[in-house]
């Protein structure tokens, strides 16, 4: 463990994540990411591989920069109902480094989300991996383990 | 319990061009569905490749409400058995997939049974002694389904005595397993890469509706091939990868043209497929390493032989539906009158190099997943339907795209690929199934 990592700054960016998915604006959400980031919800408990296990996303910034566009598309009748989400991050823990020399944060999420005319709840763990740039933390990897990621899922139209 | 319907009632609600709300809405008429066409079809229960060893398991729904288990037993045979104890009727196993050693052992009063179904073994069997209880009785084995058999893998059941056997079942439609096994350089698929389970709260019958239903991409994906087409003019010149990669998106801009000129060809008992000799999965580029493989296998004629059949979808009424050139499909589990659940699984072409199997599973990721980018435009379409439908605007819904102009060949039709053929071909069985003709 690196003991002199500020873990109140990485809360803080980690707070600061889910506020912008919250409104949602995906615009500045992206500019979190890296170049090379990416963005994986697996499909199973403990999923080792993204490519060649299936996915509910997994998403490079190609897949990011259509989904964004698509966000806002006025044709994109899924979108039409309004989504809002309200995210609430817990037992945010930092886990050493990833073979990159990134942050391994870890942390608890429920997210409730109202889209057309349901309210819902998300629950699991989020990996974040994090470089440290001069304008502060960037995302090179988010993972999102849902609680029960083999149960039939509803439409989901917005990262959690 | 539900309400019984007449036939006469039956017929009068699916015209040549025009269908009755109450197919998407009624409580009854889903109910019906379940025992008439679920319970006379033959329905896909899933891949040998699922169970490949001794005990290996796997359990889902061949109706709403008939949990049933695909096994397979020490002689290397497939089963499929009621998941059911004989007993008092408990459910044996839970879980969707595992091994069982040695038997089913009952939760409850631990009756066990063969991987084949037969009872192997009452506790304290002593109390049965002259009751008229018969431990051999096959009455009290786990049930095995009407029928079951496999084709390349492919694992039917059916709750019908009645129903033909399967290969006659699957009729001319069948090309398309054939299809997808033979582009396989050793012949055979088997599924890899998990499933997608995507909760559906419409309808049934409009998932197999839009399968086929060519006048839909263009407008309900607009959105998400405009944006893939906006980031791509966005790129510079240099970024090939990122283009390449965006590019998988544009084919559901497909125009008219192109769709109509795919054709659509339907079959006895509902099935159909839309393209043959082209489709919007027609200009996918063959991979030099698998190229040479399947060359190796088939020979340079043949192998090109097997991707020029090009379906993008085909649907095996009702349950199954099949994309041969992208190696994934879909079936259609019914929960209620407005819910089902769609499962995708992905299959590895055996002998094919790894990267066709990403690519599949790629497909399945943006397409078909809950979270995709195409998915859920497509269940809010059959949402609004479902939501419009209970309106008493007016108790229709119509389909009379080139009605007349489809030509009926010996053992299928053939018709335009923005054509209702495939509404035409899947209510012809719709109306059979529902009153009792379909295997008369």
């Amino acid at each position: 463990m690196n003991n002199s990592l500020d873990i109140k700054a990485v809360e803080t960016f980690l707070y600061e994540e889910a506020a912008l998915l919250d409104r949602p604006d995906l615009d500045n959400w992206m500019k979190l990411f890296t170049e090379d980031g990416t963005y994986w919800m697996p499909a199973r408990e403990d999923q080792l591989d993204a490519l060649n296990h299936v996915s509910h996303m997994y998403d490079d910034r190609v897949m990011m920069e259509i989904r964004r566009r698509n966000f806002v598309h006025p044709r994109a009748s899924s979108k039409d109902s309004p989504v809002r989400s309200s995210h609430l991050l817990g037992n945010i823990r930092h886990q050493g480094k990833t073979k990159q020399g990134d942050l391994r944060i870890t942390c608890n999420f429920h997210v409730v989300m109202w889209y057309r005319e349901e309210q819902r709840v998300y629950a699991g763990t989020c990996e974040h991996h994090l470089v440290s740039t001069a304008d502060g933390f960037r995302i090179r990897h988010k993972r999102v383990d849902l609680i029960n990621p083999e149960a039939p899922q509803k439409s989901l139209i917005i990262y959690l | 319990m539900y309400n019984r319907i007449s036939t006469t009632e039956i017929d009068s609600l699916v015209e040549p061009a025009r269908l009755h709300k109450r197919l998407y809405i009624d409580r009854d008429i889903f109910e019906l569905e379940m025992e008439r066409i679920w319970g006379q079809a033959w329905i896909f229960i899933g891949h040998e490749s699922q169970v490949p060893n001794t005990g290996d398991y796997f359990t889902t729904n061949i109706t709403h409400k008939v949990p049933v288990i695909m096994v397979r037993d020490k002689e290397d045979q497939v089963h499929v058995l009621h998941n059911r104890c004989a007993h008092k009727g408990a459910k044996l196993v839970e879980n969707r997939e595992g091994n069982v050693r040695g038997a089913f052992r009952c939760p409850y009063h631990g009756w066990s049974y063969k991987h084949d179904g037969t009872l192997i073994k009452i506790p304290n069997e002593a109390g049965y002694e002259g009751t008229g209880f018969d431990l051999n009785d096959a009455c009290n084995n786990m049930q095995p389904l009407a029928q079951v058999e496999s084709y390349r893998g492919f694992v039917f059941a059916t709750l019908s005595s009645q129903a033909p056997d399967l290969k006659t079942w699957l009729g001319g439609a069948i090309d398309c397993i054939d299809n997808l096994c033979d582009r396989s350089p050793d012949g055979e698929v088997e599924v890899a890469g998990g499933v997608l389970r995507y909760e559906h709260e419409c309808n049934w019958k409009f998932f197999l509706e839009n399968l086929n239903d060519t006048m839909h991409p263009m407008v309900v994906h607009q959105s998400v091939v405009q944006a893939a087409k906006d980031y791509i003019d966005s790129l510079p010149e240099s970024a090939t990868r990122e283009r390449s990669e965006a590019e998988i998106i544009l084919p559901f801009g497909s125009s008219y043209e192109n769709f109509e000129d795919s054709g659509i060809t339907g079959f006895r008992y509902g099935h159909h497929y839309d393209g043959g000799k082209t489709s919007i999965h027609a200009n996918y580029t063959v991979m030099p390493e698998y190229h040479s493989r399947m060359v190796a296998s088939y020979g340079e004629e043949k192998a090109r032989e097997i991707y020029s059949f090009n379906t993008h979808n085909t649907l095996f009424y009702p349950s199954l539906t099949i994309k041969t050139a992208v190696q994934n499909i879909r079936v259609v589990r019914p929960v209620a009158v407005d819910r089902f659940i769609v499962e995708t699984w992905s299959f590895r072409l055996k002998g094919a190099p790894d990267e066709m199997l990403q690519r599949t599973l790629l497909y399945s990721r943006l397409v078909n997943s809950s979270a995709g980018m195409v998915g859920p435009d497509d269940l809010e379409v059959y949402r609004r339907a479902q939501e419009g439908l209970e309106s008493s605007g007016s108790d229709w819904v119509e389909y009379h795209r080139q009605l007349g102009r489809d030509q009926q060949l010996e053992d299928r039709v053939v018709g335009g690929g923005t054509s209702d053929l495939d509404m035409r071909t899947q209510y012809k069985a719709w109306k059979e199934f529902m009153n009792g003709e379909i295997y008369r």
